[in-house]
């Protein structure tokens, strides 16, 4: 091997495309937000359902669940861009992403989520004792104000570290997207050393990019560590 | 929380009746796959051969060659037969359209098994093999980390937190175009001779392993400080030395506790190596790919190679739960943890 | 000459002194038993002897030999310990648990070491419980796996660390017995228990142990009928009004 690593010119090349790598974290940051929330707004109502719930509808949560979940993510998001007709939604010119591949990457990434954010929500609503349903029920709730009022903000907290968990999981795999071509930070990278003569800077190009998912995968959580602690009730989360 | 949750469980517990439904689709689904790769085996081939039946396993031919073993035909008359009827329907022939669909799926199916059995057998070593180094790295790892000094477990901090802080597409792509390993491995004339797969497979199973070890670690780390602090006292306090006491003491009973985070991490594998198409391992989703590609039924394909992970997934998890089982202790394991 | 030999220990952990200027001597066969209040360092005191936990300062003797000059393996093959909450392998047999040590230890094979674990389950009354699991075990039976572990090691001085304390009142009679058999079979014992009944039948020699220090030491009669110091009488008048 000839030894063309780490070269001086290599890290200018790279630092004079500072900007153009920062368009491709804002992308990656934006899918993972939007996808963070899709899979909350569906995965909280399916987690609920698969307790609370019974017969088809559960049925159907549950298996539905179980392929989001089992099926690889490049699978989905594959499917969701070519299966789904999702209309020509235009480009949003100063992010250089077609909105309908963003809506795709979105839907695959987000419903996984929230298969996920189901199972987490799930556990947490279970590991609520017994108790607390019983004692809401004797002061006269009815059994849905029990669930809304006095299980359902406790299960919320206990929930934090899965759905940080899930944080990290979305933010990296928002980088499978490269596949159907959204200019998110890993597929800028690789249009950065796949010009010609700029080959060698592959490595430098991708340790860049492995340290910005790296500081945001980090620095988020520590501060939702942070807030956690925070936000957590005394002794509640035992 | 006592239990560190790393990746979400995927599968969980399948209650009983589908769970019939998962034995017997993958009792079928796996003859097939081991039927399929046996008839294309070289080794067998060699073997049968030299016993007589030149014919009776043919390695010889690419799967582009081979032939499917079930006819699409009937697939296909029953979904033309369907649609025949459909302009009756009026408003309604989109249903009709449906109704029809699983049978076109079935027939394309039935054309595409043998690329796909090929690519499968790739995923599924791939695979394997990953898990097997992963955690021969991961064990030391976890021990370091929970029982080595402020330094060791310093080094198994950081190697952990910045595998499982980046990407793993980033990871692979590090390896094949950054380090570029693919032409290192080219530069040794064995490679991808025989038994030795192709560069690329190679470069997978060096990211995997890396990347899996840094999960697999985890769990295991996680399993070892929920077994009681006692054991290892206990250990040295008949005369076990403190390597002696983690060996037989805390490891049979913290890598029994790992074991549904070990199958979450296996089944996290086998999904996640499909990312290796990337970067030109031809596993089961690049042969779904390029199969999308030459017959433009995107949709199709990849719904089919979704219900071969899916396949691959739920098999896994049901003989990971056989095995927890199979190695269980009286009153030792997840149930007894939750106490 | 002493088997044990404790002279002028002292301990702490960080500003808390457990132990100060702790000395007494055992002869083979001694049956010592250490009372005192909860935090008075009884049990640190027996940890100090198999190093399980350091000493600050002073010096342990174990035949003669100072045991820090001694390979830390080698002092707990021959000093066996029993402990409160049995510390049983969890993943092992009652036999697998006696057997460990046996194998990895003394080095013994695998048949000799399951006919010396059969033999010790044996004598604590285990014999049908030596393919049982811990979880499978009651808490006495559990206890004298614990025992009979330590026993088949040969050891040349047993620590028992408050060897009842984790059972049902019930279970704690079955657990004495073994106890009181192996006193009278010549085994040295060093006990921590709250067990007034045994400390006065078995105990050849009765320690009070306060805030670290000795208070007094003496036969068991001295001690529960005629005690020096009002503290030990106060004491041990109300442990023994308890039981």
């Amino acid at each position: 091997m000839e030894s063309v690593f780490l070269q001086a010119g290599d890290w200018a090349f790279i630092a004079s495309n500072g900007s153009y790598l920062l368009v491709g974290t804002i992308v990656t940051v934006l899918l993972t937000v939007t996808s963070l929330g899709l899979g909350f707004l569906a995965g909280f109502p399916a987690g609920a359902i698969e307790v609370y719930g019974s017969g088809r509808l559960e049925d159907i949560v549950s298996t539905v669940g179980v392929v989001l979940r089992g099926t690889p993510i490049v699978v989905l998001i594959f499917l969701f861009h070519f299966g789904l007709p999702i209309p020509d939604l235009g480009d949003i010119q100063w992010l250089d992403i077609q909105l309908s591949t963003f809506v795709a990457a979105t839907l695959a990434l987000g419903l996984r989520s929230a298969a996920y954010q189901g199972q987490v929500f799930r556990g947490a609503i279970q590991s609520i004792d017994e108790g607390q349903m019983e004692a809401a029920r004797s002061v006269g709730m009815t059994r849905l104000q029990a669930i809304r009022r006095v299980v359902f903000p406790q299960a919320l907290r206990r929930s934090v570290p899965g759905f940080q968990n899930e944080f990290t999981i979305v933010l990296k795999d928002t980088s499978v997207a490269f596949a159907i071509g959204l200019a998110e930070l890993l597929t800028r990278a690789e249009n950065l050393y796949l010009q010609p003569g700029r080959g060698t800077a592959a490595m430098e190009v991708i340790i860049t990019i492995s340290a910005i998912y790296f500081v945001l995968t980090f620095t988020t959580n520590r501060s939702l560590d942070r807030l956690e602690d925070v936000y957590a009730t005394p002794g509640g989360n035992e | 929380m006592s239990e560190i949750e790393v990746r979400g469980s995927t599968v969980g517990e399948i209650p009983g009746r589908k769970r019939l439904v998962v034995i017997a689709v993958g009792a079928v689904f796996w003859t097939w796959l081991l039927a399929r790769w046996a008839y294309h085996n070289t080794l067998l081939d060699r073997l049968f051969t030299a016993l007589g039946f030149p014919d009776l396993v043919r390695s010889e031919l690419g799967y582009r060659q081979q032939e499917p073993w079930l006819p699409a035909a009937p697939f296909e008359a029953v979904a033309e037969a369907i649609l025949s009827v459909q302009s009756a329907f009026g408003p309604l022939e989109f249903l009709v359209g449906w109704a029809a669909w699983p049978f076109e799926l079935a027939a394309f199916a039935t054309t595409t098994e043998p690329a796909l059995a090929s690519g499968a057998f790739i995923t599924v070593y791939l695979t394997i093999l990953s898990m097997l180094f992963g955690l021969v790295i991961a064990v030391p790892l976890s021990v370091a980390r929970v029982y080595g000094g402020p330094i060791l477990s310093g080094i198994s901090l950081v190697y952990t937190e910045l595998i499982r802080g980046t990407p793993l597409l980033a990871q692979l792509f590090f390896l094949y175009f950054g380090l570029p390993l693919a032409s290192f491995f080219n530069g040794f004339a064995f490679v991808g001779e025989g038994a030795i797969p192709r560069a690329s497979i190679l470069v997978a199973i060096i990211g995997f392993t890396i990347n899996s070890s840094a999960y697999q670690s985890e769990y295991i780390r996680s399993a070892l400080q929920s077994v009681d602090a006692g054991q290892l006292t206990a250990a040295r306090a008949v005369g076990l030395s403190k390597l002696d006491g983690i060996r037989h003491v805390v490891l049979p009973q913290g890598l029994r506790f790992a074991i549904p985070g070990w199958t979450n991490e296996f089944v996290y594998l086998i999904k996640y190596s499909s990312l290796a198409s990337f970067i030109t391992v031809p596993e089961l989703f690049r042969q779904a790919r390029n199969i999308g590609s030459d017959t433009f039924q995107f949709t199709d394909i990849y719904v089919i190679a979704a219900l071969f992970y899916l396949a691959l997934v739920l098999t896994t998890a049901l003989a990971m739960s056989k095995l927890e089982s199979a190695v269980a202790i009286p009153g030792l394991g997840s149930s007894a943890r939750r106490d | 000459m002493s088997l044990l030999r404790v002279e002028n220990v002292d301990k702490s952990y960080g500003d808390e002194e457990v132990l100060h200027d702790v000395s007494f001597e055992m002869d083979r066969q001694d049956v010592e038993v250490i009372v005192g209040p909860s935090g008075s360092g009884k049990s640190t005191m027996l940890r100090c002897v198999n190093r399980l936990t350091e000493i600050d300062d002073g010096a342990i003797y174990l035949d003669d030999e100072e045991i820090h000059g001694i390979d830390e393996n080698d002092l707990r093959r021959r000093v066996g310990m029993v402990f409160q909450d049995f510390n049983l392998f969890a993943h092992r047999t009652a036999r697998g648990n006696v057997t460990l040590g046996l194998t990895e230890v003394l080095g013994l094979s695998k048949e000799e070491a399951q006919a010396k674990a059969d033999d010790y389950l044996g004598r604590v009354g285990l014999a049908e419980q030596a393919d049982s699991y811990p979880a499978e075990l009651s808490g006495g039976q559990k206890q004298r796996v614990g025992i009979a572990r330590a026993l088949a090691m040969d050891p040349e001085l047993i620590l028992f660390d408050e060897p009842t304390s984790a059972l049902d009142p019930e279970l704690i009679g079955e657990v004495l017995e073994v106890m009181r058999d192996l006193a009278e079979g010549g085994m040295t014992m060093l006990c921590v228990t709250h067990e007034m009944g045994f400390a006065r039948s078995a105990a050849s020699t009765l320690t009070f142990l306060d805030e670290g220090r000795i208070v007094e030491r003496g036969p068991p009669e001295q001690l529960f009928d005629t005690p020096e110091h009002d503290r030990t009488r106060q004491f041990l008048g109300e442990l023994t009004d308890l039981h």
